[in-house]
């Protein structure tokens, strides 16, 4: 799914059809991303939603985007952050997202992993979980990862690997539990 | 204990659960999509007699701004000299700051930005804009104003001493919409060129390069109510012009062909740029009695199945002079005096079937009614539901 996307989108689309083809080939892994950063699949779907919108709203002012895959991640990832920052103001706190009635236990499984991954993610610098959000959460590449958050491909490199070394010793020294 | 390696570290932060999006995920974004698009298309189209329709900002505004990006240029060449200049001036204006733009449009003295006609006489407009981001800008004309601060829109009509606030995505900026994006005025223009959709006459004299494009009527005119009661509904001519030398654009003036004439209904011939605005360009002191309106968000008291249903309310809250009921259908906080005082009492004569006409993206109903001067006015009102609320709203045409 990953591949054909990336290879489908070539261009900012155009037109209603071309974008159908672009939700088509990109909501899943869009969702999926937002889920985990928002824990919730309303919240995260809201968020996509908005972003496709948004793509279609400025698609003349993005037509010579060529990296749409990599964008599409970054508009997403912002609007989380948008998102993540609305509930903190309203709470104080990071709000605790329930699971709603309509959720299939995959995602009740995936909620409960999304609030332990952020727990652990909100440990190291957030430029780093960054870019561990997207290369494993994700599977873009380096270069995607780059262009999703608009640094250079050595940069996202050092970040992820400055990132998962936190994390190991944040991991053994809480006993290297296993997941 | 064991320690975790780099692999391990991974495995244990990727998500084992593959979310997807639900199943009618993909059919509410392109629901989201296609509305967004209608209120591109019909987002400005707006004919109230006197309070504000939170679309229709600016025609006038846009005469210049927003009409660039809507005209097809017909059959031409993409490598014509007017699309080259069209490039060159897109150039041109990513190096400017602000521009200021003054001119004049044939409309109703006190109506909205984008009706215009051939018989009415000149009003003037002017037009402030700073490319900043977010962007700033002040469009005017007697009776009303609209500022974009940067955070959100204000629009003030002093003649009915109305305001309606939106968000800077309001949908009554979609006619403002190129003002708002720093080059793409002519840069949608040079897209359509590009496409293979354009063409532009062109012509150079005396230090002054001109480009012409022409376009026909866009809407639907299975009854042609609608037809030339606004520029996009009008079959029409803009006439760019450009300095040689700094590829800027010195004026616009946009004809339409009336019983055989060429008839100017707007033209802008001041435009300069790079002022310096003072701040106090993006506020409005309002009244503190202002009668603030906008679009519903919630359902109403009443509600009407249909644009027909919603004009007999309407007229039967005018002949009772119930004005609670009157903002029931029109929004709004008071209806305003010379409504109460024109209207007030009135008696229905006859009134007809709703049909869409042009872009509108509501409906219109024919009605004859007395007024209570005894005179008779027959006209059409314009009722439309695409509210957040999707309620049934008089918009206009009385």
């Amino acid at each position: 799914m990953v591949a054909a996307a990336a290879v489908l989108i070539e261009n900012w689309p155009q037109t209603i059809d071309e974008f159908e083809r672009l939700v088509e080939a990109t909501q899943d892994e869009l969702v999926h991303f937002a889920f985990y950063r928002l824990g919730n699949r309303a919240d995260a779907e809201d968020v996509v939603q908005d972003v496709y919108v948004q793509a279609f709203r400025d698609r003349v002012k993005r037509r010579h985007v060529t990296e749409v895959r990599a964008y599409l991640f970054r508009m997403v990832r912002n609007r989380c952050t948008d998102v993540l920052r609305a509930r903190l103001r309203k709470s104080g706190q990071i709000a605790e997202e329930t699971v709603g009635p309509e959720d299939t236990l995959s995602a009740v499984v995936a909620h409960e992993e999304a609030r332990e991954l952020a727990r652990l993610l909100d440990q190291i610098p957030e430029r780093e979980a960054e870019v561990i959000r997207l290369r494993a959460w994700s599977e873009l590449s380096f270069a995607e990862v780059a262009g999703a958050v608009g640094a250079a491909v050595p940069t996202v490199k050092s970040r992820f690997r400055y990132g998962i070394r936190r994390l190991r010793r944040l991991l053994n020294s809480e006993g290297g539990t296993s997941k | 204990m064991n320690e975790l390696n780099d692999q391990e570290v991974l495995d244990r932060i990727r998500p084992t659960q593959r979310i997807a999006a639900s199943n009618s995920f993909r059919e509410r974004v392109m629901k989201a999509i296609a509305e967004d698009k209608e209120r591109e298309i019909s987002g400005s189209i707006w004919r109230w007699r006197s309070w504000p329709r939170w679309v229709a900002v600016g025609c006038a505004a846009a005469l210049l701004l927003l009409l660039l990006p809507i005209l097809p240029i017909g059959k031409g060449l993409p490598k014509s000299p007017g699309v080259a200049l069209l490039a060159q001036s897109v150039q041109a204006l990513s190096n400017v700051q602000t521009v200021h733009i003054t001119g004049r449009i044939r409309t109703v003295p006190g109506d909205n930005f984008e009706t215009i006609g051939a018989q009415y006489d000149f009003v003037p407009i002017e037009i402030w804009r700073e490319y900043t981001n977010p962007p700033r800008w002040r469009v005017e004309k007697p009776g009303r104003v609209v500022v974009m601060d940067g955070q959100s829109q204000l629009l003030y009509i002093s003649t009915g001493n109305s305001a309606v606030k939106g968000p800077p995505q309001a949908g009554f900026v979609e006619w403002l919409r190129p003002m708002l994006d720093p080059q793409s005025i002519l840069e949608n223009e040079l897209a359509a060129a590009r496409q293979g959709a354009a063409q532009a006459s062109f012509s150079e004299s005396n230090g002054v390069t001109t480009v012409a494009l022409r376009r026909q009527a866009q809407g639907n005119f299975v009854n042609d109510w609608a037809r030339n009661k606004s520029v996009p509904e009008s079959d029409h001519t803009c006439i760019y012009r450009f300095d040689s030398a700094s590829k800027l654009l010195e004026g616009v003036q946009v004809v339409v062909p009336v019983d055989g004439a060429d008839v100017v209904v707007a033209e802008f011939n001041g435009i300069r740029y790079n002022e310096v605005f003072p701040q106090s360009l993006y506020t409005v002191q309002l009244p503190a009695d202002v009668n603030w309106v906008g679009p519903p968000t919630e359902p109403g008291k009443v509600s009407f199945s249909g644009p027909k249903e919603a004009a007999v309310y309407f007229f039967d809250a005018l002949a009772q002079e119930n004005w609670d009921s009157v903002l029931q259908v029109t929004g709004g906080t008071r209806v305003p005096p010379d409504v109460k005082k024109d209207y007030g009492g009135l008696q229905v004569i006859s009134l007809g079937e709703p049909f869409k006409s042009g872009l509108y993206a509501g409906y219109f109903v024919p009605y004859q009614v007395r007024m209570p001067d005894g005179s008779t006015k027959t006209h059409k009102l314009a009722v439309r539901n695409d509210n957040p609320a999707h309620r049934w709203m008089v918009d206009g045409g009385y």
